[in-house]
C-alpha cells in the first residue's frame, strides 16, 4: 500500500489543492451548520460559542417568514410549471426547421442571453418597462391603454420573474435535449412515415420518448435550484415596493444574516432550505427510476 | 423533398415563433445601444427605438473617463485572469489526478468531492469562514475559494477518461512522468474541452455581483457587475459621478446637462457586455461540446 502511495506521489499532489479548497470552502461551512444551535456573533469563534438549542429556530413562529416561505414556493412552483417545459419544445420546434442556417442563427440567439448576468437583464428590464418612456409602457399608452408600473407592482412582479428567467436560459437549456435528438435512429422516423405518420406523430411518438431519459436527467438536477430561487435574479430587482412578494428565502436569510448580524438564524433558516432540496433530489430521483428505470445513481 | 401543404403551413408558423423568439433577444440591445449612443436629454423625450437621433459618444466619455468605473473595470479584468487561469489550473489537475485509474483511495476522494456537489452549509457558514481565513474584504475573495469546481472536475474527468489508454502508455514507456503525460499529452489534447472550460469560469467572474456586494465592503475592490448593481437602484446622477475626480473633466463640456442618469446607465451595460459580445461568435463551437461532455451519462 504504501509503495503503492509512494508511486502516485505526483497524483496526489496533483490533487491535494482539490482536496484542500473544498475542505476549506465545503466542509468546514458543513462543520459551521451547529451556528444554527449557538449564539454566534463575529469576533467569537464558532467552537467557543454558547449552544442555544432551539432558540434560532423563533423564527419558525414569526408570521413574516410564512410570507416568505409562501413567496418562495410560489416562485419556485410558476418557475417549475413554465420554465421545465419550454426549453423542451423550443427543442422540438427547432429540430423542426428544414433551413440549417435558420437553424443555427437561432441557436446561436437564443444561447446568447445565458452570458449575461442578471445585473444586466435586471437593466434591459428597467430600459423596457420603465413608466416614463419605457418602450413596453410607450406601446400601451398608443393603444389607449394605462401604463402598467411593471417593476413597482406587486401583481406583475411574478410574471416578470418567470419570463425573464424563461428569456434568459430558454435557449441554453435546449442544448441537451437538441444533442439528445440527434441520437435518435432516423430508421424510426422513416417506418413512422412508411406508416403514414405526420411531423406532429413523429414527434409524439417517437422525438418525445426519445429524449425522455434525459428529460428526466435535467428534472433531477433542477431539483436543487428551484428552492434556491433567487438571490441572483430577483434581489437586483428588489424594491420595498415589491417586498412583500418578492421576498424569498435567500434574500431573507440575506438580510437577516450577513446585513443584520442574526447569523444564528439565518444559518437555521439556511439548514432547512438545503435539507429541503437534498429531500428533493432523492425523491425525485426515486420517483424517475420508478418511471423509467433511470436516475442520476 | 416535397413538403406538404400542411407542413409548408407548419414551417411557416415555426420560422416565425422562432424569429419572434431572435428579435425579442436582440432588440433590447439594439435599444440600449442605441439610448447609449443618443444625446441624453434628446433621448428623455422618447422615440429612440433603433437608432440614435442625435448621435454622439459623450456618454461613453463620461463612462470611460470615470475612475471609479476605471478602477471597477480593472478588478474585474484583474479577477477574470487571474480567476479563470487558477480556476482551470486547479480544476485539471485534480481531474488529471483522479483519471489514474489505480490510485490507491480514488474512490474515496470522489466521494470527497461529490458529497460537496450534494450538500452545503449554506451562505451564513461559508461567510464565517471567508472571514475567519481573512479573506473578507481582499481581492482574493474573489479567486480562492472558486479556483475549484467540483461541477467542472467531472466535466473535465469525463473528458480525460475518453483519451486512449495508449497514448498515455506509450509515453510513460519513453519515460515521462505523470506531469510529462499532462503537458506534453493530455493538454494538447484537451484543447477544446479547456476551451469551453476556461470560457464557463471566465464568464462567471465577469457576471460575478454577488461576491463584490457582499464579501467586500472596500469601494476599492467592487468589480463592474457590482457597481453596475449600484447604479441599478441609484435616483440621480450625483450618485453616479459625484464621488470621484471626474467632476472637473465633466465640467469642461457644456454636455454636462446634455447627459442623464438613463443614458450614463446605458453606456455602462454596454461597455460591460461588450467583451461577451466580442468573444461569444469565436467561443461558441466550444462551449456546446463542454456542455455536451458534460452530460454524458456512465
Amino acid at each position: 500500500m504504501l509503495a503503492k502511495v509512494v508511486k502516485y506521489r505526483w497524483q496526489y499532489l496533483m490533487i491535494a489543492p482539490a482536496v484542500v479548497l473544498l475542505f476549506l470552502f465545503s466542509y468546514i461551512p458543513m462543520a459551521g451548520i451547529q451556528v444554527a444551535f449557538k449564539d454566534f456573533h463575529i469576533g467569537l469563534t464558532i467552537w467557543n460559542s454558547p449552544w442555544v438549542e432551539f432558540e434560532n429556530f423563533s423564527f419558525l413562529q414569526d408570521d413574516q417568514f410564512w410570507v416568505v416561505v409562501r413567496n418562495t414556493l410560489w416562485i419556485a412552483l410558476l418557475k417549475f410549471v413554465f420554465g421545465f417545459p419550454a426549453p423542451i419544445l423550443l427543442a422540438l420546434l427547432i429540430n423542426e426547421v428544414r433551413h440549417s442556417g435558420f437553424k443555427r442563427f437561432v441557436q446561436s440567439v437564443s444561447y446568447l442571453p445565458h452570458f449575461f448576468s442578471w445585473i444586466v437583464v435586471a437593466y434591459i428590464l428597467q430600459s423596457m418597462l420603465t413608466l416614463d418612456g419605457g418602450l413596453v409602457n410607450q406601446f400601451i399608452t398608443n393603444l389607449g391603454g394605462q401604463p402598467i408600473f411593471f417593476l413597482g407592482s406587486t401583481e406583475w412582479f411574478r410574471p416578470m420573474i418567470v419570463v425573464s428567467g424563461l428569456w434568459k436560459e430558454v435557449g441554453w437549456n435546449t442544448i441537451l435535449y437538441l444533442a439528445a435528438i440527434t441520437t435518435i435512429d432516423p430508421q424510426l422516423y422513416e417506418a413512422a412515415r412508411v406508416e403514414g405518420a405526420g411531423r406532429l406523430a413523429q414527434m409524439r411518438h417517437i422525438t418525445f420518448p426519445g429524449i425522455l431519459p434525459t428529460v428526466s436527467i435535467v428534472l433531477i438536477l433542477s431539483m436543487p435550484s428551484l428552492i434556491a430561487v433567487g438571490m441572483d435574479q430577483i434581489y437586483p430587482l428588489m424594491n420595498p415596493a415589491i417586498q412583500p412578494v418578492a421576498d424569498v428565502l435567500d434574500t431573507y436569510i440575506l438580510r437577516n444574516g450577513l446585513q443584520q448580524g442574526y447569523f444564528g438564524t439565518a444559518t437555521a433558516i439556511g439548514l432547512l432550505s438545503s435539507a429541503i432540496s437534498l429531500l428533493l433530489v432523492l425523491f425525485t430521483n426515486r420517483i424517475s427510476r420508478q418511471l423509467n428505470g433511470e436516475g442520476l445513481w | 423533398m416535397k413538403l406538404s401543404a400542411s407542413e409548408r403551413t407548419g414551417q411557416i408558423l415555426i420560422i416565425v415563433l422562432l424569429s419572434l423568439l431572435c428579435v425579442s433577444v436582440l432588440y433590447p440591445f439594439l435599444y440600449m445601444l442605441a439610448i447609449s449612443l443618443n444625446v441624453g436629454s434628446d433621448a428623455a423625450n422618447g422615440g429612440v427605438y433603433l437608432w440614435p437621433r442625435k448621435f454622439t459618444l459623450y456618454n461613453f466619455e463620461v463612462v470611460l473617463g470615470n475612475a471609479v468605473i476605471q478602477h471597477a473595470y480593472l478588478i474585474t479584468i484583474l479577477r477574470t485572469m487571474i480567476g479563470t487561469i487558477a480556476g482551470l489550473l486547479v480544476t485539471l489537475l485534480a481531474a488529471f489526478g483522479l483519471s489514474y485509474r489505480g490510485l490507491p483511495l480514488r474512490g474515496t476522494l470522489l466521494g470527497y468531492v461529490l458529497i460537496t456537489m450534494l450538500f452545503s452549509g449554506g451562505l451564513i457558514p461559508f461567510y464565517i469562514q471567508l472571514y475567519n481565513l481573512s479573506l473578507v474584504n481582499t481581492f482574493w475573495v474573489y479567486v480562492i475559494p472558486s479556483a475549484f469546481s467540483a461541477w467542472n472536475m467531472f466535466v473535465m474527468l469525463k473528458f480525460l477518461q475518453g483519451i486512449p489508454d495508449a497514448l498515455i502508455e506509450s509515453a510513460e514507456l519513453d519515460g515521462a512522468g505523470p506531469l510529462r503525460v499532462l503537458v506534453s499529452v493530455v493538454v494538447p489534447l484537451s484543447q477544446p474541452m479547456l476551451a469551453a472550460l476556461g470560457l464557463f469560469v471566465a464568464v462567471m467572474h465577469w457576471n460575478d455581483w454577488f461576491a463584490g456586494a457582499f464579501f467586500v465592503s472596500d469601494q476599492n475592490l467592487i468589480p463592474v457587475q457590482t457597481f453596475l448593481q449600484h447604479l441599478l437602484s441609484a435616483q440621480d446622477i450625483s450618485t453616479v459621478l459625484g464621488s470621484n475626480n471626474n467632476i472637473e473633466s465633466l465640467a469642461r463640456g457644456s454636455m454636462l446637462e446634455n447627459i442623464t442618469l438613463m443614458s450614463i446607465k446605458m453606456a455602462t451595460v454596454m461597455i460591460s457586455a461588450i467583451p461577451i459580445l466580442c468573444v461569444y461568435p469565436f467561443l461558441q463551437r466550444y462551449f456546446v461540446k463542454g456542455v455536451l461532455i458534460g452530460s454524458v451519462k456512465g
